[in-house]
């Protein structure tokens, strides 16, 4: 059988195409710069020491409630480590999003920047040894004029659950519980305790959202029949009551759970309703406060209630602005 | 570049190479915490090793159906041999013997000991089949892969498997080259060890019948020996159907009854494995549709790329062989068989090696170690390249003037050379991946660092807690407790029987009972690490520990204690 010609041609080609003095230099030339590119990724710097030299910088660049953020992200518990609670308050770490953030600073290593601050304005900048440090300022912060997870407490918040009618009581000294791998977020020592043992509690937690990025919301398990009802009195209020809900993503992740409602009333109207459905991931909702805006006392109830409770590890965040 | 008749001297340089590695991993190992799986093999090693003593003892009882049911049912979702070696190693090179420092190494000595049996056939194989120099470059490059090299150590069946699948397609490949029944015999016997080793030599059969289908092939249109090559093939192949069977069936006594019943029990979990979670490129996989690109892009990423580069050179310059053989065949100038089957079965087994791992369905939970028995036929025709980039240079120096550079072309000072420098990296890269074997990255994806920065996986089976035991001996208060996290319990428990942990150190499963709090980094166990803040009410680690500057386990401590 005679092969086509081409095919003969391509064959000749292909049996002659290494070239071997090039090679040999490329194969060198990677070994030594596959070395050479070990010593410098392995030896780039920040290393886990490095850190510590931002303790004096930060102290004197970061004013009081700033937030910092840390670019790369993943080398933020080097940050959390070296700088401690003070510059990183769990309410910062675990932040709902940027919207009401004045002015930020961002801790910068290997030439990363932070994305959820690409809309800042750069006002400031420093070097220190393989960091720089960003002082950002957001163009359109929003003006919170009442959180309602900072609130949560006896003096201004109560809680109940509607189904039968029971209070949930505040227990400052409760048994701290943490739920592991897929289980339930850490159940707060400072909580109200509703009938049906602590899964039933409301009180300020953490859990992962959809991007595993931590979420400091108010846990608020909806019960088997009715609702829990977290109330907040003599609240003042912005022109919105905004927010996030979600659960811990890991749960939430399969979509097999029932949705979640949450209402919203203010002085006994409902300004609205928001539902979480499984996947959602952590979500926002926004509703106008209408004639209620600018009160400065409103009493301010948040309903939360479930068709099918199971699993329902639902955790909501909010503001009114 | 073809292949040396092997003498007395290979077999001496095979079995320094496995010394070598061997001494290596077990001068290594102490530093190394116990993964996950681990735990769960000592777990089953103390059943199976009671069972020898039973065995030893008082053989009648150690027949008993039950006392094989208790003793072997722990664990039967994997096959028996490799943990009977961590049981029998326990048994005779520790608790009589006494020959480890640390309880955890005689459990680990097997895996070492297969590890190093699978570079000295590397050796073996790549000096066989392509000369020398290939050979020797082929066995260094495996064992200088960080991660072959981080599973080297353990008490798994990763490296194992790697050996066993080794093994069997090298007493294959000799039974298909020579003939006759001893090599048949072997592969029988090579393949049995590794059915009952792990589940990958399920691939053996397929590997073993397509390479026998495409020889008939081509001798049938190449006019080659049909005849020969059908009867060698049909003495290999039963000898794996019958032999492989009866050995992974003798040497697994939980088989031994309702033996269909079990074995399709052991099949179906493997078959319908649940979906682990995994990172790839910053998202958390852990339901189908699994990226295709996986086990590519890991390889680049976690593979010396000089080693990757030279596979890529060894499989250009076998092909180039090839083409020119096959047009010197049809110029009638040579006779038209001239082998290629070792090319083609190398590069089958890389291919059906990585077959499973680019389905969309197939879990990949476990990293680079499912596809890892492919790495040994990678480091071969890497081998391959180098051997022919030897014989260039030997070239080029002949072609210069002075008579010192001569005799350089003529002596092995140029292998040496050029191994110098292209395993330099791997071996930097090996040494400095240790004790931190799957936070490792290569230079192609910028390191430990780049790596993180492209949602890569940190670490996975929780081992890392034995990076972090000076700490905890160090801080954690007499009686204190620690929250494990990911570390398998009786992984914690060997720290501590192994010295390396305090034994008043109480290892606890919720971090609201502990004092310290571990967390092995991965995205989706992050939601354990928020449960330390609101426990403990504070986000700042105590401890933080992890490769060149990047984070991979930290540690959280309950403020006051």
């Amino acid at each position: 059988m005679k092969w086509p010609r081409g095919l003969r041609l391509g064959l000749r080609v292909a049996s002659g195409a290494l070239r071997p003095k090039p090679l040999l230099g490329a194969f060198v030339a990677l070994g030594i710069a596959e070395l050479v590119g070990f010593f410098v990724t392995s030896r780039r710097k920040p290393d886990f020491a490095d850190w510590a030299a931002l303790v004096g910088p930060m102290a004197e660049e970061r004013k009081q409630g700033e937030l910092v953020v840390v670019a790369p992200s993943w080398a933020e518990p080097l940050a959390r480590q070296a700088l401690g609670d003070e510059v990183f308050p769990l309410r910062d770490v675990a932040r709902p999003d940027v919207s009401r953030v004045r002015a930020a600073l961002e801790v910068s290593a290997l030439g990363e920047r932070a994305s959820e601050l690409s809309g800042f304005r750069e006002t400031g900048r420093r070097e220190v040894g393989p960091f720089v440090i960003r002082r950002l300022e957001n163009p359109s912060p929003a003006v919170v004029v009442f959180d309602f997870v900072d609130g949560l407490g006896p003096t201004q918040a109560d809680v109940r659950v509607t189904s039968p009618e029971a209070a949930c009581l505040w227990n400052p000294n409760a048994r701290v519980l943490a739920g592991g791998l897929g289980g339930h977020p850490t159940f707060p020592a400072a909580r109200f305790e509703c009938p049906g043992g602590p899964f039933f509690s409301v009180g300020p937690t953490v859990i992962a959202d959809q991007d595993f990025r931590p979420r400091r919301c108010l846990f608020s398990h909806p019960p088997a029949r009715g609702e829990v009802v977290t109330r907040f009195a003599g609240v003042p209020l912005g022109t919105v009551i905004r927010g996030h809900g979600g659960m811990y993503w890991i749960l939430e992740r399969e979509r097999k759970g029932a949705p979640v409602a949450l209402a919203v009333r203010v002085d006994g109207e409902e300004i609205g309703r928001w539902e979480h459905r499984d996947g959602d991931g952590w979500a926002a909702f926004e509703m106008p406060l209408g004639a209620h805006a600018g009160k400065t006392s409103a009493t301010v109830e948040f309903f939360v209630s479930s068709k099918n409770h199971a699993h329902r590890h639902f955790c909501f965040e909010a503001d009114t602005r | 570049m073809s292949g040396v008749k092997l003498t007395w001297k290979d077999d001496l340089v095979a079995a320094l190479l496995a010394g070598v590695v061997m001494a290596v991993l077990v001068a290594t190992v102490g530093d190394l915490g116990y993964a996950r799986d681990e735990g769960f093999y000592f777990h089953a090693a103390d059943s199976y090793r009671r069972w020898f003593e039973l065995l030893f003892a008082n053989p009648r009882a150690a027949f008993e159906p039950k006392a094989i049911d208790n003793a072997w049912r722990v664990n039967s979702e994997h096959p028996g041999l490799i943990k009977s070696l961590f049981a029998l190693s326990n048994l005779f090179l520790q608790k009589k013997l006494h020959l480890f420092a640390m309880e955890g190494t005689s459990y680990r000595f097997p895996g070492i000991f297969l590890a190093g049996a699978g570079v000295g056939l590397v050796y073996r194989w790549g000096a066989e089949a392509r000369g020398r120099i290939a050979g020797l470059f082929a066995a260094i490059a495996l064992f200088c892969m960080p991660r072959f090299f981080y599973h080297a150590h353990l008490a798994c069946f990763d490296v194992p498997v790697v050996t066993m699948f080794l093994l069997a397609t090298y007493c294959f490949w000799k039974a298909m080259r020579e003939g006759g029944s001893r090599w048949p015999i072997a592969a029988g016997l090579a393949f049995g060890l590794a059915l009952d080793t792990k589940h990958n030599a399920w691939f053996l059969p397929i590997l073993a019948v397509t390479f026998v289908a495409l020889c008939l092939v081509r001798d049938r249109l190449t006019g080659g020996d049909v005849k020969e090559t059908a009867r060698r093939a049909l003495a290999t192949l039963g000898a794996m159907a019958v032999l492989g069977p009866l050995v992974m069936y003798a040497l697994w006594p939980w088989i031994w009854r309702d033996t269909f019943a079990r074995l399709g029990a052991y099949a179906s979990f493997h078959l319908n494995h649940e979906y682990y979670n995994m990172e790839f490129l910053g998202r958390t996989y852990w339901t189908p549709p699994m990226p295709r690109l996986y086990a590519p892009v890991m390889t680049a990423a976690t593979v010396p790329a000089v080693t990757l580069a030279l596979f890529a050179l060894g499989l250009g310059v076998r092909a180039r062989a090839r083409i020119q053989a096959l047009l010197r065949a049809r110029a009638g100038k040579i006779a038209r068989r001239e082998g290629g089957e070792t090319d083609l079965l190398w590069l089958m087994a890389i291919g059906i090696s990585y077959g499973a791992w680019v389905l969309p369905k197939t879990p990949i939970f476990g990293g680079t170690k499912h596809w890892m028995q492919a790495y040994p036929f990678l480091a071969l025709f890497a081998g391959a390249g180098v051997s022919w980039l030897v014989s260039v240079l030997r070239g080029e120096l002949r072609r210069l003037k002075g008579a010192n550079l001569r005799r350089f072309a003529r002596g092995p000072a140029a292998a040496m050379a050029l191994f110098v420098v292209l395993l330099a990296a791997p071996i930097a890269e090996t040494a400095g991946s240790h004790p931190w074997g799957l936070s490792n990255y290569t230079p192609l994806v910028g390191g430990a660092k780049g790596a993180a920065t492209l949602g890569l996986n940190r670490t996975f089976w929780g081992y890392t807690t034995g990076a972090v035991v000076e700490y905890l001996n160090h801080e954690v208060p007499k009686g204190g407790t620690v929250y494990v996290h990911d570390t398998a319990w009786p992984s914690w428990e060997m720290l501590q029987k192994d010295g390396r942990l305090r034994k008043d150190i109480r290892g606890v499963g919720a971090v609201h009972e502990a004092d310290f709090a571990l967390y092995h980094h991965e995205p989706h166990m992050l939601g354990q690490e928020y449960q330390a803040w609101v426990a403990y009410g504070t986000v700042q680690p105590a401890h933080v520990a992890g490769l060149h500057g990047t984070p991979v386990i930290w540690i959280y401590r309950r403020k006051g204690r």
